[in-house]
């Protein structure tokens, strides 16, 4: 079983979906809880039996698909996918046991199955295509979840962001059928395997477009600015399930791509678009932040918010040193952990009051002073405050680029810090000052489901921020072999005065050996 | 007095004809028990027809069998030519007509399954394509043109009704224009080369050099027009979404697979040659066109209302989209045009063959046509299953992985990569998003929307076994045509390889 872990991972869900169509519709809940709940448990059994100290691939399979055309079934998890997968999971079990949507309920559930499948698909894989079946897989609950279940333009939201992220991911799917072409001219064999590309070096020009045509998929599923209009819509119109996990884990595919397929296949690339793609991250984080603090809705201030921190993901990632990658990474854990618990927060008052102005609220922390205390601890983690968990990975994103450029670095810790303002504006909107509006004066505090969901994130919130070290260590010793990989790929002067060279024999080829 | 002719008949090699014998009889047969005994059920035709296809491909895998041993088959005079291109043409000229043919066992009774003529006519129909594709003599394929287009103007207006009359009439104009254009085309090419089998022009026109560039030029022109009107490329498209909404949706699906891949193999056969003899005008007139049919007829069916219609512009665009693979010309562009089209024969016959099930005799008032956005409206809430299925096969067409034509689809793009076309290759995806967008329509309405009153009553009102198997089939080989892409890429470029295209 042990060797099959990742495929049992990822079908297990499907198959479970699959199945809960006989399911009676009043026990849909519960079945959807129980088939998340042992995901949850797999998952973490896959951490529990990954070992820490290997950087390489680990639980490989590899099944042909396509012999002929050189794609295979291959997936395998590193230190960087692993606990994006334990996310995904994690995040679908609490998703479904705090789901407050009475429409239609098993339907919701068997869509949630099948996104799960798709998240932990895309993670997993280590075939271009599989990758890129998973990707595409993953549009289409999603666009049900919104479409379905979603606001008064959900339709609208729905296929924008269908449309977008399709229109993204066609071009980068000729970018990786140009790829295996370039494997094919080298080798004389046709390849989708991620592993097989790794070994491949390519001339910088090359480089440039398929960079290009790769990063017009990912960022616009980031979304990067100038990508990101989809974004605000798909979360004004989505139910708060649709939201929380497209802001926890669906936005991370676009990171967690960058540092899986941009990085190491093309290495000078990299270094060539740092700088403007630090100026896009930078004007995101600026920008969105600006946006946030004009909104009056308050899941448009998490939405943009989330935004904003992305683009901090994003400016990790392309430091290009194992500080801001890792950090990068343990910031897309942290990201997801506390714009996931944001939004979940939101969807707790709208269930009580359906509307998200933050102008119908105020003095919400006498009336409801659980919530107001969740609510704080986890936009204090979203602004950056230390000993929590964003806190972390935020500090290793600007440190990575520190060694990049101070100019850059300086802006964008400058930018977080004033993003702290419009979290606290509009916390102070809602929860202090008197109680002005006459329904307010009777609300519900939390109740025991919405607790099961928020109290794990509180603890993780908390435990990861003063003691991240169980995932940090993973993570950059995966991390090592990547930047490792790209030093060792790179041919222009600058590329490699920029990637530093970690001369560590070990940890430089583990990652084409393991293969 | 004459001399008498000797022909040793093995010589003949007569058996290169037994697929279109077997057809034919199969067709006279079923006249003849109409002339015996009159009034018979159509599930009787329809087994009959379905017999004598399952012989007719039985004969066709067993020159596969032949050819992989011994290469391409001539007879008659080397006017039969049974190569790689002629059996997997005929493979999937047989086998969609297969799957079409079930279809006639609707519950509900329509006027032309009553006459066994139309099966009859359907019969001569796949002979005339199989001939078109065995051969690579112009005048038999002009002989195969005719015959089954002229039983297939017959079949569309069997349907009886007004538009049925209109569609046949508008095909049958369009389609005697196109016969007149690749007779004109064939003339030139007979002038210039004295030859009517396109290996041998091409090869008379390779010894001169293209020394009468001028009349190849129009010639090839004529060809083009010709093939334009049969495979309905822009701008000979327009009696497309006209003959598609008029003819049942059965026939409309029929009719985007079935007499597409015969004029394709024959476009295969013709602009081979030209495309690599370094016509630059040639490639440049068919990357136009392939480009303008694949962008325009998406733009064209995002402003449908009727799902028919859409559906027919969706298959121009697929048309285009394959065309391209002749436009590159090698021999992966052509495994991925028979791999495509196998794929999208599934996809394709089993979303009209959804709304072939919903088919209503009367439109309601306000009705502007059979089959509007509207009335899928809400499908998830009244016919959960029905819905799945038509959105599978939406996605399907869309492109997404892993379903049937994403294979094909990413083959081809692959072929334009490897071929040296990037542009086309960015177009080709870029389009795929346009047409999601009116795929995406179809399952906006069908699972996002609330149900229109009125219209429940016509779901799966002609839903018999038979037709829900069919359906069944084809969401079969749509849901899991990645186990199947495997071999069939290995037989298919085989053939295509050792038939040298």
């Amino acid at each position: 079983m042990q060797e099959h872990i990742l495929s049992i991972l990822i079908f297990f869900p499907a198959l479970a979906a699959m199945l809960g169509f006989i399911v009676h519709k009043d026990s849909a809940r519960a079945y959807g809880i129980t088939v998340a709940a042992i995901e949850f448990l797999l998952s973490l059994w896959l951490w529990n039996i990954y070992d820490p100290m290997t950087s390489g691939m680990q639980f490989m399979e590899k099944a042909p698909l396509v012999a002929a055309f050189g794609i295979n079934y291959l997936v395998g998890i590193d230190g960087i996918s692993l606990f994006i997968i334990v996310l995904s999971t994690f995040f679908t079990m609490i998703g479904i046991a705090s789901l407050t949507e009475t429409r239609r309920v098993k339907d919701l559930i068997i869509t949630l199955l099948f996104l799960e499948m798709t998240m932990v698909g895309v993670f997993a894989a280590l075939d271009a295509i599989v990758f890129y079946v998973f990707w595409e897989l993953s549009l289409i609950p999603m666009l049900y979840i919104i479409g379905a279940w979603g606001g008064p333009l959900r339709i609208y939201a729905s296929v924008k962001f269908f449309l977008y992220t399709f229109t993204g991911s066609l071009v980068m799917l000729v970018g990786m059928l140009f790829m295996a072409y370039f494997y094919y001219q080298a080798t004389g064999q046709w390849s989708f395997s991620l592993l097989e590309w790794y070994r491949l070096i390519l001339p910088l020009n090359f480089q440039l477009w398929l960079f290009a045509a790769f990063f017009i998929g990912f960022a616009i599923k980031v979304p990067m600015f100038p990508f990101h209009t989809w974004l605000p819509y798909a979360h004004g119109q989505a139910p708060t399930i649709g939201s929380v996990i497209l802001a926890a884990i669906l936005l991370k595919m676009g990171t967690y791509a960058f540092v899986r397929f941009s990085l190491p296949l093309f290495p000078d690339a990299s270094v060539f678009f740092m700088f403007p793609i630090a100026t896009l991250a930078i004007i995101m984080i600026v920008y969105t932040a600006m946006v946030a603090y004009a909104q009056e809705d308050i899941k448009q201030v998490v939405a943009y918010s989330s935004v904003s921190h992305m683009g901090v993901i994003v400016l990790g990632t392309f430091a290009l040193n194992v500080e801001g990658i890792s950090g990068s990474i343990f910031l897309m854990i942290a990201h997801g952990v506390v714009s996931g618990a944001l939004f979940l927060l939101v969807g707790v008052i709208y269930d009580r009051r359906h509307t998200k102005l933050m102008s119908e609220f105020g003095g919400l922390a006498s009336v409801m002073p659980r919530y107001a205390t969740i609510f704080g601890i986890m936009m204090m983690a979203s602004v950056g405050l230390p000993l929590t968990i964003n806190f972390v990975g935020e500090f290793l994103s600007l440190l990575g680029f520190y060694k990049q450029s101070h100019s850059f670095t300086l802006v964008a810790g400058t930018a977080i810090i004033v993003g702290a303002i419009y979290m606290l504006s509009a916390y102070k909107k809602m929860f202090f000052g008197n109680v002005t509006k006459e329904e307010n004066k009777n609300l519900k505090d939390v109740n025991r489901t919405e607790l099961i969901a928020l109290v794990p994130l509180v603890i993780i919130t908390i435990w990861l921020g003063v003691y991240p070290k169980p995932i940090l260590e993973p993570i950059s010793n995966s991390v090592e072999s990547i930047v490792q990989l790209m030093h060792d790929k790179a041919q222009t002067p600058e590329a490699q005065a920029r990637i530093p060279n970690l001369s560590n024999p070990v940890a430089k080829n583990s990652q084409q050996e393991t293969y | 007095m004459l001399e008498p002719i000797n022909v040793s008949l093995a010589s003949l090699n007569v058996t290169t004809l037994a697929p279109m014998l077997i057809a034919i009889i199969g067709a006279l047969t079923i006249l003849c028990i109409d002339l015996i005994k009159g009034g018979l059920h159509k599930s009787l035709y329809v087994m009959i027809s379905l017999l004598f296809l399952l012989v007719d491909l039985g004969v066709v895998v067993d020159f596969g069998n032949v050819f992989i041993e011994n290469g391409p088959v001539t007879g008659m005079f080397d006017m039969m030519l049974i190569d790689g291109l002629a059996i997997m043409g005929q493979v999937i000229i047989v086998g969609g007509s297969m799957l079409f043919i079930p279809l006639a066992l609707t519950s509900k009774r329509f006027h032309e399954y009553n006459y066994p003529e139309y099966f009859a006519l359907f019969l001569f129909m796949i002979a005339g394509f199989q001939f078109m594709v065995a051969t690579d003599n112009l005048i038999l394929i002009f002989v195969g043109l005719e015959t089954a287009s002229l039983a297939l103007y017959a079949l569309i207006a069997l349907h009886n009704r007004s538009k049925s009359f209109e569609a046949a009439v508008k095909y049958f104009t369009m389609g005697a224009l196109a016969a007149g254009f690749f007779a004109f085309g064939s003339m030139i090419l007979y002038a210039i080369t004295g030859s009517i089998e396109i290996n041998q022009i091409g090869s008379v026109l390779a010894a001169d050099h293209y020394a009468n560039i001028g009349y190849v030029l129009v010639a090839v022109s004529f060809m083009l027009a010709a093939f334009g009107f049969k495979l309905s490329m822009v701008p000979f498209h327009t009696w497309t979404p006209d003959v598609y909404e008029g003819s049942s949706a059965a026939l409309a699906g029929y009719m985007s697979i079935v007499p597409k891949i015969a004029g394709f193999i024959v476009a295969m056969r013709l602009f081979e040659f030209l495309v690599h003899s370094g016509v630059v005008w040639l490639q440049v007139i068919l990357y136009i066109t392939v480009v303008v049919t694949m962008t325009a007829s998406n733009i064209w069916a995002m402003v449908q209302t009727d799902v028919k219609r859409m559906l027919a512009y969706s298959s121009i665009s697929h048309a285009g989209f394959v065309m391209a693979a002749i436009l590159i010309g090698t021999t992966q562009a052509n495994t991925a045009l028979f791999l495509y089209w196998a794929l999208f024969s599934f996809t394709n016959l089993g979303a009209f063959a959804m709304l072939w099930v919903s088919r209503q005799k009367n439109l309601l008032a306000g009705q502007s046509s059979d089959h509007p956005f509207e009335k899928f409206s809400g499908l998830i809430k009244t016919m959960p299953m029905a819905a799945i299925m038509m959105g599978l096969f939406m996605l399907s067409l869309a492109g997404i992985p892993p379903f049937g034509l994403f294979w094909g689809k990413i083959y081809i793009i692959a072929s334009a990569v490897t071929g040296g076309y990037t542009v086309l290759a960015l177009i080709m995806a870029l389009n795929s998003a346009l047409a999601a967008y009116y795929y995406l329509k179809l399952i906006v309405f069908m699972f996002m929307k609330e149900p229109v009153v009125g219209y429940e009553k016509f779901y799966l009102v002609n839903a018999s076994l038979s037709l829900k198997t069919i359906i069944g089939i084809a969401a079969i080989g749509t849901i899991f045509a990645v186990v199947a892409v495997n071999p069939l890429l290995k037989i298919i470029t085989l053939f295509v390889y050792n038939s040298g295209y």
